[in-house]
């Protein structure tokens, strides 16, 4: 009781911090009485603590004792399986060495034990209270998306994609997706005949040649595509106060380097993508139901060939939504204090 | 319901150099408080003893004077029993005076002693005995002397004798 008391008189300092490829963003928090008071983001050139990290944090942290330090779990043996049922678990994924969550009965999370470990060690100096599931973020900010319908949902992350699809909030299949930056080039090269084949495409080559649509033949189980509902539905959707389809447009010039570095990793990622619905499709474990829109949550930007990639190479209906991911992560953590 | 993989670490307002300071703080204010209660406690303990010794002082006094005035009345009891002793005495002496006076030829029926006199009853058997052997000694005695007969079934006489002592002047 006192010590309610006492939190109440002293501002709480939420510090979220996410790791990208090579740098690392903190963004803190000043929260008093409801309201987000002030916060400041700074963007480090380091995925390890370093000092001008622990100095930036600690400088925020020693004005209030309150102090509540957020991590997004990056770790590779990480996801989330369609039960809460002990006894079913592990038929989806083998917990031993895992911690899991239930999320609301309906589906859990889960990470590497020693992940957790290892993250505690890495942040003993400064310690760190919380750490969330990318999946617990994409369900959180696709709420309402999520409750009442079946879709796809994307979490992009600049080393990672977090893929979940749901139908009417029971999670079907979820899989963590690594981008291998190393073999990005080898990709380049094996995609070099795709992208050929894309340019064709324009001058009437028929899209039943390209490979990928060839990796795609077990959607013809699911009916005609062309038949597919291509927006009249989304209307809703698209009239929401939602930040949609916020992608890079042609307006940007970024570097020819740059540019073509986004390529790959776009690139990437929806081989990644295109994989793991495939699997997700021909997996008798999961219950398979036939994906018509994506949602998706961009925290790095996006190019807007990877919302091309998908429209046309999948047929998906694809929706676009930027995601601040060490904002949300500090919502999560007030989520998880039930402030 | 919990989302985070673990749980954050307890907050606390209290640094190690707050507790510390707090701790020194706390013990100099018991120690001082502990101080100014066991003088306080003393304090009041001491006007408790005195209002104490206040009170048996008072007691002592009234139980003094209520002594005081028993050996009074005790002392009061003594002479008045010394007095009654002497008083019994003389009583005692007169009276076996009186019973020295009767001589054995009359008998004494009954005796009643006044505070000027004394009244005998009593058998005889004529009225020489009497006049010579009781009445003579008694005239001697008292001042008046009044005396009656009356005769008695087997030819005695009873007789009742009256006798006061006059009171002198000078004693009113």
């Amino acid at each position: 009781m006192i010590s309610r008391i006492f939190e109440s008189l002293y501002i709480k300092v939420f510090v979220s911090i996410v790791v990208g490829r090579a740098d690392t963003t903190v963004l803190i928090e000043l929260y008093s009485k409801g309201k987000i008071k002030n916060s400041f983001e700074e963007v480090f050139a380091t995925t390890d603590i370093d000092e001008n990290m622990r100095e930036f944090i600690l400088l925020y942290i020693s004005e209030s004792p309150f102090y509540y330090i957020s991590f997004l779990d990056d770790s590779q043996n990480q996801g989330a399986i369609p039960t809460c049922n002990k006894n079913k678990i592990d038929f989806y994924q083998d917990m031993s060495g895992c911690s899991y969550r239930c999320f609301k009965k309906r589906w859990s999370y889960f990470t590497d034990h020693d992940y957790i470990y290892s993250i505690e060690r890495k942040f003993q100096h400064i310690g760190v209270d919380y750490i969330f599931s990318p999946f617990l973020l994409l369900a959180n900010f696709f709420k309402d998306k999520i409750a009442d319908n079946l879709a796809m949902f994307l979490l992009i992350e600049e080393k990672s994609v977090s893929l979940s699809v749901f139908n009417n909030s029971e999670l079907l299949y979820s899989e963590h997706l690594l981008l291998n930056t190393q073999n990005r080039e080898e990709l380049m090269y094996e995609d070099v005949g795709t992208e050929m084949d894309e340019s064709l495409e324009e001058d009437g080559i028929d899209l039943e040649e390209l490979d990928i649509i060839e990796e795609l033949d077990s959607l013809e189980d699911f009916g005609d595509i062309e038949d597919l509902d291509t927006g009249d539905d989304f209307e809703d959707f698209e009239e929401s106060h939602e930040i949609e389809e916020d992608f890079h447009t042609q307006d940007e010039t970024p570097s020819n380097e740059v540019k073509s570095d986004e390529l790959n990793d776009d690139y990437e990622r929806f081989s990644l993508i295109q994989k793991s619905i495939n699997h997700f499709y021909k997996d008798d474990k999961y219950e398979s139901e036939f994906i018509e829109n994506i949602y998706v949550a961009d925290g790095i930007g996006i190019s807007s060939d990877f919302k091309k990639y998908l429209e046309e190479e999948m047929f998906l209906s694809v929706y676009i939504r930027q995601i601040d991911l060490t904002r949300e992560l500090a919502s999560l953590a007030r989520m998880e204090m039930g402030l | 319901m919990k989302y985070s993989y673990i749980k954050p670490r307890k907050k606390s307002i209290f640094s190690a150099e707050l507790k510390l300071v707090l701790t020194f703080f706390s013990i100099t204010i018991f120690m001082l408080l502990g101080t100014y209660t066991f003088l306080l406690y003393k304090d009041y303990k001491f006007i408790e003893d005195r209002a104490d010794i206040v009170q048996q002082r008072y007691d002592l006094n009234i139980s003094l004077t209520q002594m005081k005035e028993e050996i009074e009345f005790i002392e009061k009891q003594n002479l008045l029993s010394q007095k009654i002793y002497t008083q019994n005495s003389v009583l005692k002496e007169s009276m076996r005076n009186l019973f020295d006076l009767v001589p054995q030829r009359i008998t004494l029926s009954e005796a009643l002693l006044l505070d000027n006199g004394l009244i005998l009853y009593g058998i005889t058997p004529n009225k020489d005995v009497y006049n010579f052997m009781l009445q003579a000694p008694l005239r001697s005695i008292f001042h008046k002397t009044y005396s009656s007969f009356y005769p008695d079934k087997n030819g005695w006489l009873r007789f009742v004798s009256t006798n006061y002592i006059e009171e002198r002047e000078d004693e009113n």
